[in-house]
């Protein structure tokens, strides 16, 4: 079990190295639109009863305490912090940020539909409102030739000024869905999230009703990564990676020492 | 032959075991309400005709150091930070009641609370079971409170209160699951005391310099152990020497 030392402290390397990834991860978006960090999960591994408590010590006594001996921890998965990101205004119409609960329903190549919260639209060339991947946001809205002064409203109604027409004209409204538990959403990266069974199924509707949160057009969600508790977590990541693998050295020590002297 | 060697065996076994428990608190540095192994070694005397001149040792992990992890705000509405020695009430795979000090909820797609590492959360009346809500919050008391599906968010509805429980006075052991339990399968009564913290988490309680400390005690105390079982190795051959018939 020298050896055993071996490999649980090398669960623990594991363990620090999958966290210090979630980290650069989150650091390497801090300026993605609506991006959410996440944060590592660890738990336990099985334990090794060597002795059970409870056991009987001699015929009259049982053993009041066992001896358990760990096996080591585990990243168990990581958990999205679903905070607010800071909102900033952009002055771009179809920049839109979501305040309060609630996702932007994209479009996927593969007919999906990904949730996001990121607002930084844009349009096609025929004139579909998109994301900068070109997916279209779902319901489809079209904003026809030559229309100027788009305007989204709080609860995502699409206007504009159509050439001709004394009156803005009101061209569709941007619907978002909502989940009972959102940190089931799984990540598949282009800001996009899907639905699991974890997350429920999607709750969609009108902004600002049923507890969706408003838009706000002109604005947008940034990160919600905060860099100095980035780094403070990455040091304590480092400082954790550090004694684990000065177990290692200890534990291979002890097995040199007997494979030279026994 | 000296029987010297078997008693140094012991010891071997007994700092192997040491260090594997401490290989394990390092390991477990970073997860949530974790709660430190203590390891002690014990003489065991074996009582015969002539002196008794020989104790073998056996290492055991006698316990959970139970003082408090560092607490730190995570902003988190469904981390807990169970403040002082109450523990939170979790439910094993086969029904029994079990506690841990792991803050870090989640909510399963039934509803279910649970803990980090998958246990459903007790509640005074059973597992927490939460319906489809548009904000929850726990307060201080450990009570939860929804703000149903489209309901009124300045009328939050109480649902289920967490279950505190007080381990003063009761022998707690961690079992192989990490949870701690009584012994013989009883209970713990609810502590109306205890409060918790939302949005900030437990972390675990490994001190690192100590554990260090043990790790480097544990691994001179192998050395000493290997030297003893080559002195005993000299001082037989010695005796072999000894005994051999003159050429």
């Amino acid at each position: 079990m020298g050896i055993g030392a071996l490999h649980v402290a090398r669960t623990g390397l594991d363990a620090q190295n999958f966290r210090m990834q979630v980290i650069a991860n989150n650091l390497a978006n801090v300026n993605t639109t609506g991006f959410k960090r996440d944060r590592a999960n660890f738990e336990t591994l099985a334990y090794q009863a060597m002795l059970t408590p409870g056991a009987p010590s001699s015929s009259q006594n049982l053993y009041a305490v066992g001896f358990n001996l760990g096996t080591g921890v585990q990243m168990t998965g990581t958990a999205r912090i679903d905070l607010p990101g800071t909102v900033s205004t952009t002055g771009n119409g179809l920049d839109v940020a979501i305040e309060g609960a609630g996702f932007f329903q994209v479009e996927m190549p593969d007919g999906r539909i990904g949730y996001t919260r990121a607002g930084n639209f844009s349009l096609s060339a025929e004139g579909t409102i998109v994301t900068p991947d070109g997916m279209p946001i779902q319901p489809q809205i079209q904003i026809p030739d030559g229309a100027s002064a788009i305007a989204i409203a709080a609860d995502g109604t699409v206007s504009a000024a159509v050439p001709g027409q004394a009156e803005a004209v009101a061209l569709g409204q941007i619907e978002t869905a909502r989940f009972v538990n959102p940190s089931g959403l799984q990540a598949i990266g282009n800001n996009l999230l899907v639905e699991t069974a974890a997350s429920g199924a999607p709750q969609v509707g009108a902004a600002g009703i049923e507890g969706r949160g408003t838009l706000r057009s002109g604005a947008l969600e940034s990160s919600n990564v905060n860099v100095v508790e980035e780094l403070v977590d990455m040091i304590e990541t480092q400082r954790a990676y550090e004694v684990n693998s000065k177990m290692i050295q200890a534990a291979d020590e002890m097995m040199r020492n007997a494979s030279q002297n026994l | 032959m000296d029987r010297l060697i078997y008693t140094s065996l012991t010891a071997l076994r007994g700092a192997q075991a040491r260090q594997t428990a401490t290989a394990n608190n390092l390991a477990n540095v970073s997860t949530p309400g974790f709660r430190a192994e203590l390891a002690e070694a014990q003489a065991l005397w074996l009582r015969g005709p002539q002196v008794d001149g020989r104790a073998v040792t056996s290492e055991e992990v006698i316990g959970a150091d139970m003082r408090a992890g560092t607490v730190i705000s995570t902003g988190r509405d469904l981390d807990i930070a169970i403040e002082g020695n109450a523990l939170l009430g979790v439910q094993t795979p086969n029904g029994e009641e079990a506690y841990t000090k792991r803050g870090d909820l989640q909510l399963a797609e039934s509803g279910l609370l649970t803990t980090g590492d998958g246990h459903p959360v007790l509640g005074t009346q059973g597992p927490v079971i939460l319906p489809p809500a548009d904000s929850l919050r726990i307060d201080r008391e450990g009570r939860v409170w929804i703000v149903p599906q489209g309901g009124d968010p300045q009328l939050p509805q109480e649902v289920a209160k967490l279950k505190l429980a007080s381990p003063v006075g009761s022998p707690v052991l961690k079992g192989l699951d990490g949870l701690f339990r009584v012994p013989d399968g009883g209970i713990l009564p609810e502590d109306l005391e205890a409060r918790v913290k939302s949005g900030a988490l437990e972390g675990s309680n490994v001190n690192a310099t100590l554990a260090l400390t043990e790790m480097i005690e544990a691994s001179r105390s192998w050395d000493v152990q290997l030297k003893m079982i080559g002195d005993a190795r000299d001082l037989d051959a010695a005796t072999a020497e000894l005994m051999q018939l003159p050429q």
